[in-house]
């Protein structure tokens, strides 16, 4: 994997906010790789910064507040973050595309939904004519599984439910055949039903499109299902990132762990959920040192972990790196999540 | 949405009976009609009989009303107290002037609205929005016919220290225009300005609300993800959602209007809705009074209608059976 060139490579990225009680820095040296072809997982709890990064590296984000302090985005060797605006646009939904967390508000609600689409195709292809734009909307519903496209390509957005809705924004992003998707937490507005369908939709996306996709989102199930490799994060900060077996069994930051163990599961005859200890930070005042210190179990009382914030190391592979102090106690401990596995083998 | 047109004229009926009675009664029980004709001493008690009996004032009020009901369905809404001309057409002329200077004055309002909102929407807290929303205050604030004054005291300064006529002061026309038109506008001028300051106020912090409610929205943010250029994105994704609100007010607003802008028809001497109403009024004559208020109600009715149809259209997600 190492061989290979990444589609995009983030830099110490950084994002800040303005906010009335002070400046939020809602993405924190982030830096993260995604290749050709592969399902990236970004895991994390709200507020941990994982959709402001990619919003903001495709100039989504409201400036002001907002505002991108430093660091890097490359895509193919070009610094989204340095590009004009004319240029960024497009490669926006023409290269990179995105499909948003809520269906429901997504889509314009005054517009039919085939006009919606088409006008992704016709934005990056203004020969297009109006019966060609018809014909490619169409089958793009058709290939997400709209039911009786042609009649569904008149409707609007009301008239579709939100598993609907969330094909049509599917379908919307591969209009262009992107080489990159950005799912942003695709099915956390859904039903759980619904959330599968989806997923197979998504699925579908990828292999027509054969796009690298970032998978934002904090349904583990989710990510152990679709994703090759995971980025964890925490209040702004990458904590961990390696290949999906490597994070979900053995873990090596142990707010990774935390999160591991405290899925709930099946098998065990467990009575309480595991929660981690705490709640997130305030991302106005970010703990000093590391973010996690005041909820880990593992620091138990060294000042290290106040004092001085941990570096994102690479452990045994170069492809698993982790962001602690001590990660190294965390060797040879498996989550419960991988004992389950064991059992169940 | 025909049926539901149909459906909405058809209850507009039944709203226009009970309005008509419920006017009449309102101006009967606000006192005796004849009570300032009374005090007119060149007017003798014969004139007064014949008036009691061509109103049929003798009669039960609820026979009355009937007369009057009549009148204004066969005879053009009855004559006044005292003249033996119609009131329909004056109503009719007057109607015209108001229309004339609400219309040219609500088009020029809705388009500069809609310019300034945009821009300080989507430049919000910058120089202009604040240039903007400030002075819209100051518009707001302003009584209407001290602004109305000060603009005719700008302008007959103009005329004294120029010798140009740039715009007229009052009435509607000069006695022999070399073009009717251009005269007409010359005198409409100040009170479609003096409307329009008023009106642009209010309506462009609307429009600047409605933006800002839409312009961070999702599925704003959804078509700039697919790389739709930012003015298209403002004007059409954004704009087009927030006019739905804008022209349902603005519809509304229009119907209000037409029944007569009362401090600037008054300041102007625009022989309007406004001024009919004062003039009538002081006059205590119920009839033209009674003939106005029917006229206002069917236009504000008919622009009800109007907002919900448009409304409608607008709107897809509003649908009418």
């Amino acid at each position: 994997m190492g061989a290979r060139e990444p589609i995009l490579s983030l830099r110490d990225l950084q994002v800040e906010f303005n906010t009335d009680d002070g400046v939020v820095r809602a993405v924190d040296r982030v830096s993260y790789d995604i290749y050709p072809g592969e399902t990236l997982g970004v895991v994390g709890e709200s507020g941990s910064g994982k959709s402001v990064t990619v919003m903001s590296i495709l100039g989504l984000i409201p400036q002001p507040p907002g505002r991108i302090v430093g660091g890097e985005a490359l895509f193919r060797g070009v610094d989204l973050l340095k590009v004009s605006k004319p240029e960024l646009r497009r490669i926006r939904g023409k290269d990179v595309a995105m499909i948003f967390q809520d269906p429901m508000t997504s889509l314009n609600p005054v517009f039919r939904v085939g006009e919606q689409i088409g006008e992704a195709l016709r934005v990056h292809d203004p020969e297009l004519d109006d019966d060609g734009t018809r014909t490619k909307s169409i089958d793009l519903l058709k290939l997400v599984g709209v039911p009786n496209a042609e009649a569904r390509h008149d409707s609007y957005p009301h008239e579709y439910s939100g598993g609907m809705r969330q094909r049509a924004m599917i379908a919307m992003a591969i209009a262009n055949q992107p080489s990159l998707l950005i799912a942003d937490e695709p099915t956390t507005a859904l039903d759980v039903t619904v959330q599968a369908q989806i997923l197979e939709v998504l699925k579908t996306a990828q292999k027509e499109t054969h796009a690298a996709t970032i998978l934002i989102t904090h349904d583990l199930g989710l990510i152990a299902e679709i994703a090759d490799r995971v980025v964890v994060m925490y209040a702004g900060h990458v904590v961990e990132t390696g290949d999906v077996e490597t994070i979900f069994h053995t873990p090596r930051h142990p707010y990774t762990l935390g999160l591991m163990n405290s899925l709930p599961r099946v098998e065990a005859d467990e009575r309480w959920l595991k929660p981690i200890p705490g709640q997130p930070p305030s991302m106005i005042n970010v703990p000093p040192g590391c973010p996690f210190h005041p909820r880990c179990e593992l620091r138990q009382g060294r000042d290290i972990c106040r004092q001085e914030t941990p570096l994102l190391e690479s452990i045994e592979s170069s492809d698993h790196l982790a962001r602690c102090h001590f990660k190294d106690e965390l060797r040879g401990t498996a989550s419960k999540f991988a004992e389950d596995q064991e059992v169940a083998s | 949405m025909f049926t539901y047109i149909v459906r909405r004229l058809l209850y507009s009926i039944p709203v226009l009976i009970i309005t008509s009675f419920l006017i009449f009664m309102f101006v009967s029980a606000s006192g005796d009609p004849l009570n300032q004709v009374r005090q007119i001493p060149r007017v003798s008690q014969k004139t007064i009989d014949n008036i009691i009996e061509r109103k049929h004032l003798e009669e039960p009020l609820i026979v009355q009303y009937g007369y009057w009901v009549k009148d204004a369905v066969t005879n053009q809404f009855g004559t006044s107290l005292l003249s033996d001309e119609p009131i329909l057409p004056d109503i009719r002329r007057v109607l015209g002037n108001t229309m004339q200077l609400v219309i040219m004055a609500e088009i020029i309002s809705a388009i500069l609205a809609l310019l300034i909102g945009v821009v300080s929407a989507v430049r919000q807290y910058s120089v202009f929005d604040y240039a903007a929303t400030s002075l819209s205050f100051l518009g707001f604030s302003t009584p209407v016919f001290w602004l109305a004054l000060l603009l005719q005291i700008l302008f007959v300064t103009i005329y004294l220290k120029t010798g140009t006529r740039v715009f007229f002061t009052g009435g509607l026309s000069s006695p022999n225009p070399s073009n009717f038109w251009i005269d007409r506008l010359q005198h409409l001028a100040l009170p479609t300005i003096t409307l329009v300051i008023l009106s642009v106020a209010q309506y462009s912090r609307y429009v600047r609300a409605s933006m800002l409610e839409v312009v961070n929205s999702d599925y704003v943010r959804t078509a700039r993800a697919k790389g739709v250029r930012e003015s298209r994105v403002v004007m059409k994704h954004a704009l087009r959602n927030a006019m739905i609100p804008f022209v349902t007010v603005l519809a509304l607003d229009f119907g209000g209007l037409l029944g007569g802008v009362i401090a600037t028809e008054t300041v102007f001497s625009l022989d309007g809705m406004g001024r009919y109403l004062i003039a009538n009024l002081s006059e205590r004559d119920v009839y033209p009074l009674m003939a106005w208020l029917m006229v206002t109600a069917v236009i504000v009715i008919a622009f009800n209608l109007l907002a919900d149809i448009l409304y409608g259209i607008l709107d897809p997600r509003i649908r009418y059976d």
